[in-house]
């Protein structure tokens, strides 16, 4: 099996991308994030993966400040987060992020999706923003999609545009939670292939994801978590190979 | 997964589509539907028959009174009685139709009033072209501007006396915007840029940002000083609003209630979620209240109330006062449209903006509240609707409105006792008006549905 792993985080100089230090969470008394220690290096393809529950969405949705935290820290390019505009801007600024459901604007085009924050955010004249969107529309081979409304178009043609509107704004760090769990198997390929080709272009990318496969053939680490702490961390031929932990070996055994 | 888990691939048999067949013929025809529906056996058959006799007379009931025995000409209630007792007496409308509709306004200056209104609707037009540039402009422009121009035509008066500074200036910019605009319409057609864009070029040699802006700016501004000169020239006969009625103030009413009721509605909606909690209360309080009093409450509180909580010296008139309680009473019921509307919305439309570094406002106007509204069109045109109707209580407090005017047919000594025919012809009205709005609103709920 051909292999696109290149361990970008050794090769390169190593940038952390996000440093997250000692990262906790409750739901009221429920302790969902527990002393979570992770770096993410610039360039690098992160798999997290785990069973149901163990707080990978929560994880990734902690780094771009859809939940809050209650203890710990998150540094972006070295920058710690904050509640506050700066911090707010630095993410907007640096990270993308992909959704399980694709949560697409239903009453906007494909093409209107991808240029909404390029027109109103980036200020940029329509047809340079057309531009630009239908470029991005072609990468991901649905340009010719463009004038239709999400509502007709297939999941995996839906979670294609998802991606090209978070890539429109020019992020470093991709955060997808789960983004082919939604769809019917014989789309998960061309959504899997957007990705691929995304990690080839070294964007920095964090995937929660049950595609093992995925994780094998792109990922340069792989997280386990279970019951809200990190398991075991490493490349994918250690955790998803030989395991150190009984709990990732009793997870594997139930995915693949 | 892969091919290899399948050994034997000399045995693979190879799937082939069938292929497709025409859909059955079905009977569509009239009679047909007739039979199957209403004909089917003995029971229906008889029950068709009974309602379709008594739909008969009913109907036929009705053409005798309102068109065989009616009298069309007459000069008073009694020759209507001589000559047909027993038919509507359509004189009398015919005799006041012009109060109806245009109240006491003086029959030489009703041509304002037609003015005013064609130029509402014509403002609107240039909204069919769908690429037209400054197209959101349209709108909202006709919110700003235009009832200063209307209230201009209507009320008429010399500028710097009657007309006042203020609403002058503000009248020539929503005439001059009202030109402007459709010259760029008819630019826009032909192919060219709009008149504005010329000075585009000069004017980027002295500034860097927001060349089309200031451009666009100082045409509209020349353009309405030169019109706000013209104004001084002209002057309109004053109108007073006491004189204002019929189906015009009814109109004007309605329209400002309508109008005023999305944004009224929007801003209550908002404040009701908002996290601060004067903002929350105020809204809260405003709603609930306005929602659990009658439209007459909200408009005697607005005439009797709403002088006494402001300085003695702001003089007020009763038209301004119904159109403050209108509007607070159509944008409190708006609200609550507008709520449901907003809790239909899955958090992942909120979620999905915030990544891609929308902020609050960003994310309600252009995310939240366009899906909230699209999905509330019925709701909407609902209220819209009742407004409609509902606007015709300000009669009580004295407005001359279509119903208070109908009123005055029947003390009119000439027409003395002419109830029926006035609220037959205002039926109607409504109707026509109404029903059109149903099916305008059907039109665009299917032309904007959300999920296509
Ligand atoms: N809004 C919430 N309120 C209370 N508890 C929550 C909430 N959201 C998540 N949880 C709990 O937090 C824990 C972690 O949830 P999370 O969604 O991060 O899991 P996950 O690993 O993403 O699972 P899945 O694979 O099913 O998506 C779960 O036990 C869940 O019950
Ligand atoms: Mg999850």
């Amino acid at each position: 099996m051909a292999t696109l792993n290149t361990n970008a985080a050794l090769a390169k100089e190593e940038v952390k991308a996000i440093e997250i230090q000692q990262l906790n969470k409750w739901y009221g008394d429920h302790h969902v994030l527990k002393d979570v220690t992770l770096d993410i290096y610039e360039g690098e393809i992160m798999v997290v993966c785990g069973p149901s529950g163990s707080g990978k969405s929560t994880l990734i949705r902690s780094l771009n400040h859809l939940e809050e935290y209650q203890e710990g820290q998150v540094n972006v390019f070295g920058q710690t987060l904050a509640r506050d505009r700066q911090s707010d801007q630095l993410i907007h600024n640096t990270m993308g992020m992909v959704f399980q459901n694709f949560n697409l604007f239903p009453h906007l085009t494909v093409l209107e999706n991808c240029t909404l924050g390029l027109t109103w955010l980036r200020k940029l004249p329509e047809n340079e923003a057309n531009r630009t969107a239908m470029k991005l529309l072609d990468r991901v081979g649905i340009a010719h999609l463009a004038e239709r409304f999400p509502g007709q178009l297939s999941g995996g043609q839906q979670q294609r545009v998802a991606i090209s509107r978070s890539l429109a704004m020019e992020p470093k760090i991709m955060l997808f939670d789960e983004p082919t769990s939604a769809l019917d198997p014989e789309m998960v390929k061309e959504v899997l292939d957007v990705m691929i080709d995304l990690a080839k272009t070294g964007m920095t990318m964090v995937c929660v994801t049950h595609e093992m496969q995925f994780a094998r053939q792109v990922a340069d680490r792989v997280v386990f978590m279970a019951d809200g702490e990190v398991v075991e961390v490493g490349p994918p031929e250690q955790v998803l190979v030989n395991p150190e932990w009984d709990r990732t070996r009793e997870f594997l055994q139930h995915v693949l | 997964m892969s091919a290899s888990k399948y050994t034997d691939n000399s045995a693979v048999k190879r799937f082939k589509a069938a292929p497709a067949r025409p859909p059955l013929k079905q009977n569509r025809g009239v009679f047909h539907i007739l039979r199957q529906r209403c004909f089917n056996n003995i029971g229906n058959s008889v029950l068709t028959l009974l309602i379709l006799l008594g739909g008969f007379y009913l109907i036929k009931g009705m053409l005798d009174w309102a068109v065989i025995n009616a009298v069309f000409v007459a000069d008073s209630r009694r020759q209507c009685m001589e000559i047909s007792p027993d038919g509507a007496c359509w004189a009398g409308i015919i005799s006041w139709f012009n109060g109806l509709i245009y109240g006491r306004y003086p029959i030489e200056e009703q041509w304002r009033v037609n003015a005013g209104f064609m130029i509402a609707v014509a403002w609107l037009l240039p909204l069919m072209s769908k690429g037209l540039p400054l197209r959101n402009f349209v709108l909202l422009s006709w919110i700003g501007l235009f009832p200063f121009l209307g209230g201009y035509l209507f009320l008429g008066g010399q500028f710097g006396q009657e007309l006042g500074l203020l609403h002058g200036l503000m009248t020539s910019l929503a005439l001059a915007y009202f030109v402007l605009n459709y010259l760029n319409w008819g630019l826009h057609k032909l192919g060219k840029q709009g008149l504005h864009e010329v000075f585009v070029p000069v004017l980027s040699q002295w500034i860097q940002r927001r060349v089309h802006l200031t451009s666009l700016l100082l045409v509209w501004g020349a353009l309405a000083i030169a019109i706000a000169f013209g104004l001084t020239q002209v002057s309109l006969p004053s109108v007073a609003i006491e004189r204002w009625g019929g189906l015009f103030l009814t109109f004007i009413i309605a329209g400002f209630a309508i109008t005023m009721a999305i944004p009224v509605g929007v801003v209550l909606a908002l404040g009701r979620r908002s996290k601060l909690p004067v903002i929350h209360w105020l809204c809260l309080v405003t709603i609930e209240l306005v929602r659990s009093v009658p439209l007459i409450t909200v408009l005697f509180m607005a005439v009797t109330l709403l002088p006494i909580f402001l300085p003695a010296d702001v003089e007020f008139n009763k038209l301004a006062q119904v159109l403050v309680a209108v509007c607070i009473f159509a944008g409190a019921y708006m609200a609550e449209n507008i709520r449901g509307g907003l809790q239909a919305i899955p958090a992942g439309q909120y979620e999905a903006a915030k990544t891609l570094g929308f902020g609050y406002w960003h994310t309600m106007l252009l995310v939240i509240l366009p899906q909230a509204l699209r999905m509330m069109i019925p709701n909407i045109m609902t209220s819209f609707i009742s407004l409609l109707k509902d606007t015709t209580l300000v009669s009580i407090i004295g407005l001359f409105d279509i119903m208070l005017m109908a009123r005055n047919i029947a003390n009119d000594k000439d027409w003395i006792g002419l109830h029926t025919e006035p609220l037959v012809m205002i039926s109607i009205l409504f109707f026509v008006i109404c029903y059109g709005m149903s099916q305008y609103s059907l039109n665009l709920e299917k032309r904007l549905k959300v999920d296509r």
